[in-house]
């Protein structure tokens, strides 16, 4: 019996392995693709009004690697990031796997955060409107949720940057220097901006009160009510959990993307604001490392959600 | 009244009935903001094309840094080098304006074309579109133009092409499965015993009759994610630059003096980018209330 409800799922999650590292390959083509076919190369603008002569910059050229065909590079490339090694920021010297993973964890910290501000606030309006209906207080809510998704992120920063120095003194912009004794705050102040602010919260409650009110009209629900069983137990799996991860696994993207920015405002030393950096600079190695990185987060996410959604919904395996 | 109106629906052919007689009041109020923003938009960007402005968006006046709203004839107030804030908000749409007409049309095209792809053929082709469509999803859209940007050069059209191409995927899915909930549908099949040539039951029974509403509402939402992206790549500096105003970079030039409490020159803009986003919000998600609720059931 164990054995039988286990091993479709066993075989449905590799498979879905299987296919998210089938798309990991797509993504590094892709990404490989556009830079190999932009003009320019990154060392130009690195020895750009840096060398006396252009035998000093054909040398240094040489120095770092010679052309060559573009089936080669790419195999090359896939070859070292197999075995780990995503090559060195051109413009630093630092290796990007090591730098990427450093700066990732902080930017995990940032979209984990703000993805628990967000549900946070979300769900509640969610339940709440699904339940009443249509009342004064819920439109209120929904409006709120409206003007939220969309102000934009870096005014919202700039606002609390100011708020939080003129009313508490505090100096938001100097995470990670450590040695502060509200260095919590620091932390929370840009979770909490791009938790409210990602732009995916209308979308999100949205999501959730059709669901909601989906599963509250469905009949094991009116029988438990009838029963007198909890609803909110009846409804968890159907109601909130796949729901729930759907649209976070969804989101992910422009949370990410919403990162960039308000790593930007509040000097948040993680991926975003590298990327930025590298964009800047033309940092090929770093910015394909980063691109890798943030897809990688994104395919995790919707891993985790076709899990969930196959042991919630073990009917879904047989499909 | 409400009886009668459960009647004709329960009854009547439901493409004869007004939508504007089934929705509910909220929605049709959500439906005139949003039309008011498209208006605005879309006249200010005329205004600005012919230069009929109040100022001149570029006139430096150092008698009168950020001056609050409505002195000497400034509506909205001056920013930080005494220009016309209104004016250079109604510049600004030019940043956008274009550039997301063909994000949208881009979205629109190969989204359809995909969608009608997988859901009225299926089969190989539907696993192939599945499969870009999860490559594109893929990737956050700010860290993708970001690398665009790095290879390329940091062109507001091109960028705009990277943002149709990564929307196109929702179209898709949604043109997608609205295909393959009509399919089963009777006259889908009668069209074909009829011999009608599958050209002509995609583009007139099921794209033109039936998703025609799914494709204004993704236009309009794809209008609001077209604003939130250049105001952000405005913002990073990547957009348009400083002397040309757009809403991201007022935003930003105005927020060097957020500190000394000079709040309007960065907040003016701000409010725009708000009130026009969620004005395309706010059409996009009632329009989806009134013609695809109704019509699914």
């Amino acid at each position: 019996m164990k054995l039988a409800s286990i091993k479709p799922i066993t075989v449905l999650i590799s498979r879905e392995l299987a296919i998210a590292a089938l798309l990991l390959l797509g993504i590094s083509f892709l990404v490989f693709m556009v830079l190999f076919l932009s003009p320019g190369d990154p060392f130009s603008s690195l020895l750009k009004d840096q060398t006396a002569s252009s035998a000093i910059g054909t040398a240094a050229r040489s120095e770092i690697g010679g052309p060559a065909p573009w089936y080669y590079q790419y195999l090359a490339w896939l070859g070292n990031i197999m075995r780990g090694n995503f090559g060195t920021s051109i413009r630093t010297g630092l290796p990007v796997l090591r730098e990427v993973i450093r700066t990732g964890i902080n930017t995990l910290y940032l979209t984990l955060g703000s993805l628990l501000i967000t549900l946070l606030i979300a769900v509640p309006i969610a339940v709440f409107s699904a339940r009443r209906g249509f009342t004064a207080t819920n439109w209120v809510l929904t409006m709120f949720t409206y003007v939220v998704s969309a102000l934009p992120v870096f005014w919202l920063g700039y606002i609390v940057i100011y708020i939080s120095m003129h009313r508490f003194g505090l100096f938001p912009l100097a995470f990670g220097s450590g040695a502060q004794t509200w260095s919590w705050v620091y932390f929370m102040l840009p979770v909490f901006v791009l938790g409210l602010s990602n732009g995916t919260m209308s979308e999100v409650v949205r999501h959730l009160r059709e669901e909601l009110s989906r599963v509250f009209s469905e009949e094991y629900i009116c029988t438990a009510r009838a029963k007198g069983a909890s609803i909110w137990k009846h409804s968890f799996k159907e109601g909130f959990l796949i729901p729930i991860t759907e649209i976070v696994a969804t989101k992910i993207p422009f949370i990410l993307g919403g990162a960039v920015v308000v790593e930007q405002v509040f000097n948040w030393p993680g991926m975003g604001r590298m990327a930025w950096q590298a964009a800047q600079d033309r940092d090929f190695p770093l910015i394909l490392g980063i691109t890798l990185m943030a897809a990688l987060f994104v395919r995790l996410g919707s891993l985790i959600e076709r899990a969930v959604h196959i042991i919630v919904n073990p009917r879904f395996a047989k499909e | 009244m409400k009886r009668y109106r459960q009647h004709s629906i329960e009854f009547g052919n439901l493409s004869d009935v007004p939508f504007w007689k089934t929705a509910g009041p909220i929605d049709l109020v959500y439906i005139s903001y949003g039309l008011l923003v498209v208006l605005l938009v879309f006249v200010s960007y005329v205004l600005g094309m012919t230069g009929f402005l109040p100022f001149d968006p570029q006139e430096i006046n150092l008698e009168l840094l950020m001056a609050p709203p409505n002195t000497e004839g400034h509506l909205l107030g001056t920013d930080f080098m005494g220009r016309d804030i209104l004016a250079r908000l109604i510049i600004g749409i030019q940043a956008y304006f274009l550039p997301g007409l063909l994000a949208i049309a881009l979205a629109l095209a190969l989204g359809t074309c995909f969608g009608v792809l997988a859901g009225y053929w299926g089969g190989g082709l539907d696993t192939a579109s599945t499969y870009v469509s999860n490559l594109l999803n893929s990737f956050p859209r700010l860290v993708l133009i970001l690398l665009m940007v790095a290879a390329f050069k940091p062109d507001i059209y091109l960028v705009m092409t990277v943002v149709g191409i990564t929307n196109a995927p929702t179209v898709a899915s949604l043109i997608k499965s609205k295909i393959q909930f009509l399919k089963q549908k009777n006259f889908i099949e009668a069209a074909t015993a009829l011999g009608l040539k599958n050209a002509v039951i995609i583009i007139k029974h099921i794209l033109w009759h039936n998703c025609r509403s799914v494709l204004i509402i993704q236009a309009t939402l794809g209008m609001a994610e077209v604003i939130l992206i250049e105001t952000s790549l405005s913002y990073l500096g990547f957009g348009v630059q400083e002397p040309t105003p757009s809403w991201g970079n007022m935003v930003q030039s105005g927020a060097n003096y957020f500190m000394q409490g000079k709040f309007w020159p960065s907040t003016a803009p701000a409010m725009a980018i708000l009130l026009t986003i969620m004005g395309f919000h706010l059409l996009g998600d009632s329009l989806n209330n009134i013609l695809e609720r109704k019509r699914d059931q």
